[in-house]
């Protein structure tokens, strides 16, 4: 086996442009896909991130079934017990507190129904975007009552600016009658015409004293330090706080079960990097087919000598195969060695995105997109290749084996 | 012989077909018109409690109600204090709350109609669009029952096609003296949705009426809204001026 290595390598290096242009094509392709594949997950993590810090969070913990009904009635009974549970939970950046009743909202013209949502300001501004998307006016903080922030397509509908009153008229936790007046201190404009369009927010101290919640709260949402982190706080959360012995049953939720409209649509973008990436493996797997078909075909004559000497046809195909394997081991090492320096330059340094970067800035989202290395991206494309390329390899080893040595060897 | 012979056959058809009418001709349209003025009287003026009532809790509220007509009505909490004032106000299809605590009167707007009413299980639709049932339904007696020695009316509603309305198809079942004893709900895809049923038939302000009205949504256990009127008055009329915003915010009785 080891003469076979030896006569395969050498075999290579005997047309030593051949073999670098084919060792190129399979390097450059193993490149480009280890860079790509890292852009894109890098990508996702970022248009992750950025979504959930607008409003969901990476997890959240509620009343059991509270996602599907939003009771007002469902809560968290003692916020506090919980939050020193966060504290003691390793992986988490921040965390804030959330309450929300659907109430009617009324202006002096126009009347809606939207959502209250009751906050920490402190705490709100470590785990969203909110303080950074206020266009007018300013953001709340600890001594605000009966002020207000609105989004910008709400403040439109209900035809008010800074500093006009708004009715608030909603049900309490206990079910009396909730009414409150506030006055506009901040405009919010976050892109996202849903948001924009259907909450104002509230200081949870007002909050909780208009909609008698007694101290409760509905959401408590949590920022993790990485992205990759959230499955194991998800678990260590998910029995220490099932365990607080609450009246109501205290679940844990990920931002997949938050938010599930944006898993599916990163899949749907990744499905559509995958056919790229297969259609360019293709392009390059004709090209090395048609390298190994041309050396096949200058090397008839050699063959047919191989085959007179007394060469099985099985082991001239797997001298074939060795050589093609190690054309492509090469490339393979090359373009993942390569591939892997440039990713991680950028990883450091970030890729300016142009022209929407202004755009991306204005919401919170850096306009930098930075590419992400993991074994997955740096291996998944070059294992493709190293499948694709052996296969193509198959056709003229197999071929070899049909030569009658005496036609080949006198083959012009 | 063969034309008399098919004469006669037709002639017993028609006959057939004319016996088979109730001969007292009984008008699905006429008997649910009747049923809904009987039930809602000319003006009326009503205390009752509303208990609203869920799996883990409970809360019962006081209230005053004035109607007028087929579609006017105000309704004026009066306890417990901390909701006292508050009020509701209905004319034709349009609605206003008010609030005392923050003096101000707000119309309801279309979105909110679908909103369940001060947190009950009737929706303010309920209150707002109680005339639609003569107006956009059309009726059918689908069969008669015995209940007590009176008949009960089974009739099945479906709205007219261009109706303004959310419900898919209604039961309904009328006592032969108009009492209605319960309304069905149901959607779009005729599933059901919640029913309304009454109870405790009395006499009341001078006619039998149901003293105990209970709307529960089909699939909630545990979760139902019950209305006990204490105290009922039929009367001929009612002054407009009481149908006003100015009376929603200071109701003078």
């Amino acid at each position: 086996m080891s003469l076979d290595i030896k006569i395969a390598w050498r075999n290579i290096w005997r047309n030593p442009r051949r073999s670098i242009l084919t060792i190129s094509a399979v390097a450059f392709a193993c490149m480009i896909l280890v860079f790509m594949l890292s852009f894109q997950f890098g990508t996702y993590e970022t248009m992750i991130n950025s979504s959930l810090k607008i409003r969901t969070g990476h997890l959240q913990v509620q009343a059991d079934t509270y996602q599907d009904k939003r009771d007002m009635r469902l809560v968290i009974p003692s916020p506090s017990k919980v939050g020193k549970i966060l504290k003691n939970t390793s992986g988490i950046a921040a965390y804030t507190f959330r309450a929300s009743a659907f109430s009617l909202i009324s202006s002096e013209k126009r009347t809606y129904g939207a959502l209250v949502v009751g906050i920490d300001p402190g705490r709100e501004a470590g785990v969203s975007t909110l303080p950074k998307l206020i266009r007018e006016g300013s953001y709340l903080t600890e001594k605000d009552r009966d002020e207000a922030l609105i989004g910008r397509l709400l403040a439109k509908n209900l035809q008010v600016k800074l500093g006009d009153e708004l009715i608030l008229l909603g049900q309490g936790r206990d079910g009396s009658i909730a009414a409150a007046s506030v006055k506009i201190k901040g405009i919010y404009s976050s892109g996202i015409d849903e948001f924009d369009r259907s909450s104002i927010q509230i200081p949870m101290k007002n909050f909780q004293d208009v909609y008698s919640m007694r101290g409760a709260v509905h959401e408590i949402v949590v920022i993790a330090n990485h992205l990759g982190d959230v499955s194991g706080i998800k678990t260590a959360l998910g029995k220490s706080v099932a365990e607080l012995n609450s009246k109501k049953l205290l679940v844990t939720l990920d931002w997949q079960e938050l938010m599930p409209g944006l898993i599916q649509g990163i899949k749907i973008d990744l499905i559509g990097g995958i056919i790229f990436y297969f259609l360019l493996i293709i392009v390059v797997a004709f090209s090395i087919l048609n390298t190994f078909l041309m050396a096949f075909l200058e090397r008839t004559r050699e063959f047919g000598v191989l085959r007179a000497i007394g060469i099985t046809p099985g082991r001239m195909t797997r001298l074939l195969l060795l050589e093609s394997l190690s054309m492509t081991a090469l490339g393979i090492i090359t373009g993942i060695v390569f591939g892997g320096l440039i990713t991680l330059y950028f990883q450091a340094h970030g890729i300016e995105m142009g022209g929407s970067s202004e755009l991306l800035k204005q919401f919170g989202i850096s306009g930098k997109m930075y590419p992400k290395l993991s074994l997955l991206s740096a291996l998944a494309g070059p294992a493709a290749v190293l499948t694709i390329t052996f296969l193509t390899a198959l056709y003229p080893a197999i071929k070899i084996r049909r030569l009658k040595p005496v036609e080949a060897m006198v083959y012009v | 012989m063969k034309k008399w012979r098919l004469m006669s056959f037709v002639g017993s058809l028609f006959l057939l077909i004319g016996l088979n009418q109730d001969s007292s001709a009984l008008d699905p349209q006429t008997l649910v018109k009747d049923c809904f003025n009987y039930m809602r009287g000319e003006a009326s003026f009503s205390t009752i409690d509303m208990t609203i009532h869920r799996p883990d809790w409970q809360r019962v509220m006081k209230m005053k109600a004035w109607t007028r007509g087929e579609s006017d009505s105000l309704i004026i909490i009066t306890s417990p204090p901390k909701d006292d004032g508050n009020g509701t106000l209905k004319k034709g299809r349009e609605m206003w709350m008010f609030n005392p605590k923050v003096n101000r009167i707000i119309k309801l707007p279309p979105s909110m109609m679908s909103q369940a009413w001060l947190g009950s299980d009737f929706s303010n639709n309920d209150l707002a669009k109680t005339d639609s049932l003569i107006k956009d339904y059309e009726h059918r007696v689908e069969g008669i029952d015995e209940l007590d020695g009176k008949k009960v009316y089974r009739v099945r509603s479906i709205p007219k096609p261009e109706a303004p309305v959310v419900w898919g198809m209604l039961k309904l079942r009328i006592r032969e003296d108009l009492v209605l004893l319960a309304q069905h709900y149901y959607d779009e895809d005729l599933e059901p949705v919640k029913s309304m049923t009454t109870s405790e038939i009395m006499l009341l302000g001078g006619k039998l009426f149901p003293r105990i009205w209970v709307m529960k949504k089909t699939d909630a256990k545990g979760e139902y809204t019950e209305l006990k009127y204490h105290q009922l008055e039929f009367k001929r009329g009612l002054p407009k001026t009481i149908f006003t915003l100015s009376n929603l915010k200071n109701p003078r009785r």
